[in-house]
């Protein structure tokens, strides 16, 4: 008999060789979705681009965040952050179209992050207002090295796609093939493993900035794939 | 297994099997003292039932469920008579109450008896404040305390406010928080013995944070937990002075306490 | 698994006497502890969250056949070969047959406490394949040679002193300053270029999803995705137990999970990996393996003492709030899951002969059960093992010869009565100033306490006087 076989037996007799109904399974695994307000946390009220900056920004994500008004604008944000971090005018750019699109004007742009990028820009599919997550899904224009190579990641985000909860995104992916990786990403990267001191930049990004435009932009990542938060 | 504060009016009179415990009974019969007085003053008939041994928590700890039930057989046909069941102890009634159907697992008839038997008991304090809504009369004593809530009392029975309530009422006793105050402090029974070196660890912690506390007195509701830390405090030459809380509440706060020449 | 055969007391007296090793396990299990508190009240939804939690795990566990076929169906469809293994052998021989078809000669492992629990580390080293470790604690670990002393900070064992003398003996560049950002930086920069060189990535996982095949890592690094991106091989080795019906159902248990483990809301980086790289991809292995590893678990399933174990998230609440485990740090309990949840996992996977001290060194305060994100009766389970050690006779000969008297007179009540009377007497014959001193028996109490001495007569003897005058 394969190990296959014998789990699955042993598995059944444990369970007194009950025969699995799928459909109330489903149903039952269903049940146990209902309610959520009463098993989630609470967002502050107002806006939920509001709710996600504040979340952003707090000490828990630790993240740094601004809103521009248009896409256009973001070459503009990407070169005031530089500025103010001392740092040289070179960036790698994720392969998304949106972004090679844009006019970096005086920034000197790498299409793919390379090991040692100092700066790197991204642009996420959905945000969280829950937690403060970015969400990426891999693809033709989403590498996912791009979100870890880099000493300092700024990401985009389109205002529309702040979702307010985790199961939010569930519910907007349901029943879609799902990429290869999905990456959610609340913060830069950080460790405790040396006497439970934090210490960002372990491996990851040692800093993460959020950029949220306004407006909504042509284009999408990965374009086969629609936002779902378009509809709702 | 927490027992929520009673709105109905408290029971008249109601008959009451004290549940004195061994180490009450061999170590410390002022706590079963105080605690027939405290009954009493509550307005309960308060009988102590002379076939009464040992409710089988070591052997139930041991792993030996064989010789508990034999243990639990017998408390519950000395007890069931009475409307109540009471003792100064949330290990003990914790486990006659958590413990015993579990461990009369194996005979539904009897497992059945003991969870009847466990809706009606109750360690001390939750039953002065819960159902019998009682408050001291005139105690007075001058001194700050600080208070240990033992394990079992708390997470299976849910005594927390109920001992602070009550010591609210003595006039000149004022509380000082302790620092950890719901974390073990080392007995477990039989472990205090079998692993007597991890026991001691923890326990200088638990009289560090005592002795931190600043307080005169260190109180609880259990007399096993109270021995391992007033045992750790004298050892160390401390001068907090250790008593059951019961024998605070029935005015006994002058005699001598736990350790202490009698 | 075994340690050398050093008895449980020994290991913990040992443990006791290191003074460094109390540091830094307070510092870590401290500040968890701490955080953990903070994130509570900032969750008043917790009580029902973990009731959830609960009812959503038992789900799985009762429809367990169910779920892992859909999970093997949906991970066929996304590409993935999905592999069994009934025991830590079969699962280990399965992850090095893989490398050496992949002629794997570097290997990089995302930490992985199923990985300890079948012994990866050791069967690759064996099989003479480089093995990476990318989590800075397993880094620790396997530069200092020995095991995880905590499920979610393996090197809590180890003082940053400790750390910075390891690193600069084993790495390239190391750091100059003394500062833990320092030695974090230095890791970074020893470990990079092999992320990307390595040609095989193993992992573990936190959940696996039943209605996409997918696995779920958490980890607050992000070295899981440095990790098993760039290889052209990416095996995840995941016990049967960590499955949910969807995506939705992990987030439930992940609120659960990181609160508990770490205090935060989430961990930093969150990733589902979904089958090998799909067409247009620009990156991603060629081959995503998953090996669903029984090693115990349908035993555990079909015994009523130890299934309710199978719903652990391995968040580590229970050790970081034990005051057992706050002494001894994790190597004393001998097995790969140490602290309470250890304590009821060891004799599944190593015997009770070997561990039954674990079930003992507890004293059952509750204190695990009440903090557990799917609210698990530890001490039940633990007093379990108590029971079938007794069943099976490997309780020492003087605690049973011990117990059976106590029961012959606690049965017979003027029996007990006397016995009692003569206690007091002795004990009082032993007494001095309110103390027992010196008397045979109470040695183990008397090494590090006093021991009060009794009143003249029990409580029962004086009671019978008074009513009697009453």
């Amino acid at each position: 008999m394969s190990a296959r076989e014998t789990i699955l037996n042993a598995v059944r007799a444990g369970l007194d060789s009950r025969k699995v109904d799928a459909e109330a399974a489903r149903r039952e695994a269903d049940a146990l979705l209902q309610d959520l307000d009463a098993i989630r946390p609470k967002l502050p009220a107002g806006a939920l681009v509001d709710a996600f900056i504040a979340r952003v920004t707090s000490p828990k994500v630790a993240a740094t965040a601004e809103r521009i008004k248009d896409i256009t604008e973001l070459p503009a944000a990407v070169r005031r952050y530089l500025d103010a971090h001392d740092l040289p005018p070179h960036v790698a750019l994720q392969p998304a179209a949106v972004l090679e699109d844009l006019d970096w004007v005086a920034l000197e742009t790498r299409d793919g992050v390379k090991p040692d990028d100092v700066v790197g820009i991204g642009i996420a599919r959905w945000g969280i207002a829950e937690t403060g997550s970015l969400v990426f899904h891999s693809g033709p224009e989403t590498p996912i090295l791009a979100n870890f190579l880099p000493l300092h990641h700024i990401v985009m985000v389109r205002e529309r796609s702040i979702l307010a909860f985790l199961d939010d995104y569930a519910v907007a992916v349901a029943g879609q093939r799902p990429p290869r990786n999905v990456n959610l990403i609340t913060g830069a990267s950080g460790t405790t493993d040396i006497e439970g001191s934090l210490v960002l930049g372990a491996h990851g990004p040692a800093h993460l900035h959020v950029v949220i435009v306004e407006n909504d932009i042509h284009g999408d990542i990965d374009a086969d794939k629609s936002t779902p938060g378009a509809s709702s | 297994m927490t027992t929520p504060q009673s709105t109905s009016a408290p029971p008249s009179s109601p008959r009451v099997g004290l549940f004195v415990t061994c180490l009450v009974d061999a170590m410390r019969p002022s706590v079963g003292f105080a605690a027939l007085k405290l009954l009493r003053d509550a307005g309960c008939r308060v009988e102590v039932p002379e076939a009464q041994t040992c409710c089988g928590q070591p052997a139930f700890n041991s792993g030996d469920t064989a010789d508990t039930a034999v243990l639990a057989r017998r408390f519950i046909e000395t007890f069931e008579g009475y409307d109540y069941v009471v003792g100064p102890s949330g290990s003990c009634v914790g486990m006659t109450r958590a413990h015993y159907p579990e461990a009369l697992a194996d005979d539904p008839a009897w497992a059945e008896r003991a969870r009847r038997l466990g809706e009606r008991t109750y360690e001390l304090m939750s039953f002065l404040v819960d159902v019998m809504h009682f408050t001291p009369g005139d105690v007075k004593l001058d001194a700050s305390f600080t208070y240990h809530d033992s394990c079992s009392g708390l997470r299976e029975l849910g005594v927390f406010a109920q001992p602070r309530t009550l010591l609210d009422k003595v006039s000149g006793l004022t509380l000082k928080p302790l620092e950890g105050n719901d974390v073990c402090c080392g007995f477990g029974g039989t472990f205090c013995v079998k692993y007597s070196s991890i026991s001691n660890a923890v326990v200088t912690e638990k009289t560090a944070a005592i002795e931190r506390s600043g307080a005169q007195l260190l109180l609880g509701g259990d007399l096993g937990c109270l021995m391992n830390m007033s045992g750790k405090l004298k050892r160390q030459g401390s001068k907090v002075r250790a008593f059951h809380a019961a024998e605070i509440l029935a005015g006994m706060g002058k005699g001598p306490a736990i350790g202490e020449e009698d | 698994m075994q340690e050398a055969p050093v008895s449980f007391k020994l290991r913990a007296d040992r443990a006791l006497a290191d003074p460094t090793l109390k540091i830094a396990i307070d510092r870590t299990t401290g500040t968890a502890e701490r955080k953990r508190a903070v994130a509570m009240t900032q969750f008043p939804q917790f009580e029902a969250a973990r009731e959830r939690g609960k009812r959503i795990k038992n789900h799985v566990i009762a429809n367990l056949d169910h779920y892992l076929l859909e999970f093997e169906r949906n991970a066929i469809a996304s590409g993935a070969k999905v592999h069994w293994a009934s025991t830590a052998e079969e699962a280990s021989q399965i992850v090095v047959a893989l490398c050496k078809q992949a002629n794997a000669k570097r290997v990089t492992r995302v930490k992985s406490m199923l990985g300890e629990e079948i012994g990866l580390p050791h069967a690759l080293d064996e099989a003479g394949i480089e093995r990476v470790e990318t989590d800075l604690a397993e880094h620790i670990v396997q530069l200092g040679g020995d095991r995880p002393s905590h499920i979610v900070w393996p090197s809590m064992h180890r003082t940053r002193e400790q750390v910075s003398e390891m690193f600069k003996r084993a790495h390239r560049v190391p750091h100059q300053e003394e500062t833990i950002e320092a030695m974090v930086a230095s890791a970074r920069r020893e470990l990079r270029d092999k992320f990307l060189s390595a040609d095989v990535s193993i992992s573990g996982a936190n959940f696996l999803i039943a209605d996409t095949g997918a696995t779920c890592t958490v980890t607050n690094e992000g070295n899981a995705e440095l990790t098993t991106t760039p290889p052209r091989v990416h095996i995840v080795t995941a016990g049967i137990e960590k499955l949910v019906p969807s995506t939705e159902h992990a987030f439930l248990m992940l609120r659960l999970l990181v609160r508990s483990a770490t205090g935060a809301d989430v961990t930093q980086y969150t990733t589902f990996h979904c089958g090998p790289k799909q067409a247009g991809d620009r990156d991603g292995p060629e081959e995503f393996h998953i090996v669903l590893v029984d090693n115990g678990r349908t035993r555990m399933l079909a015994d009523p003492a130890l299934k309710e174990m199978l719903r652990c998230l391995r968040c580590g609440a229970c050790m970081n709030h034990c005051v057992v485990f706050r002494q001894l740090g994790g190597h004393v309990y001998g097995g790969t899951y140490p602290g309470p949840m250890g304590a009821v996992l060891t004799p599944v996977f190593d015997g009770l002969e070997q561990s039954r001290d674990l079930a003992h060194a507890c004293t059952m305060n509750g204190k695990c059960q009440e903090v557990c994100p799917v609210a698990i009766p530890i001490p039940t389970l633990l007093r379990g093992w108590r029971d079938r050690s007794w069943r099976e006779g490997l309780e020492p000969a003087a605690a049973r010869f011990g117990l059976g008297i106590h029961t012959f007179v606690a049965s017979r009540p003027r029996l007990y009565r006397l016995g009692t009377a003569i206690a007091i007497k002795v004990m009082r014959l032993f007494s001095r100033g309110g103390l027992v001193r010196g008397m045979p028996g109470l040695g183990a109490w008397t090494k590090y306490r006093e021991f009060p001495a009794p009143a003249k007569r029990s409580f029962m003897a004086m009671y019978k006087d008074s009513e009697g005058k009453r």
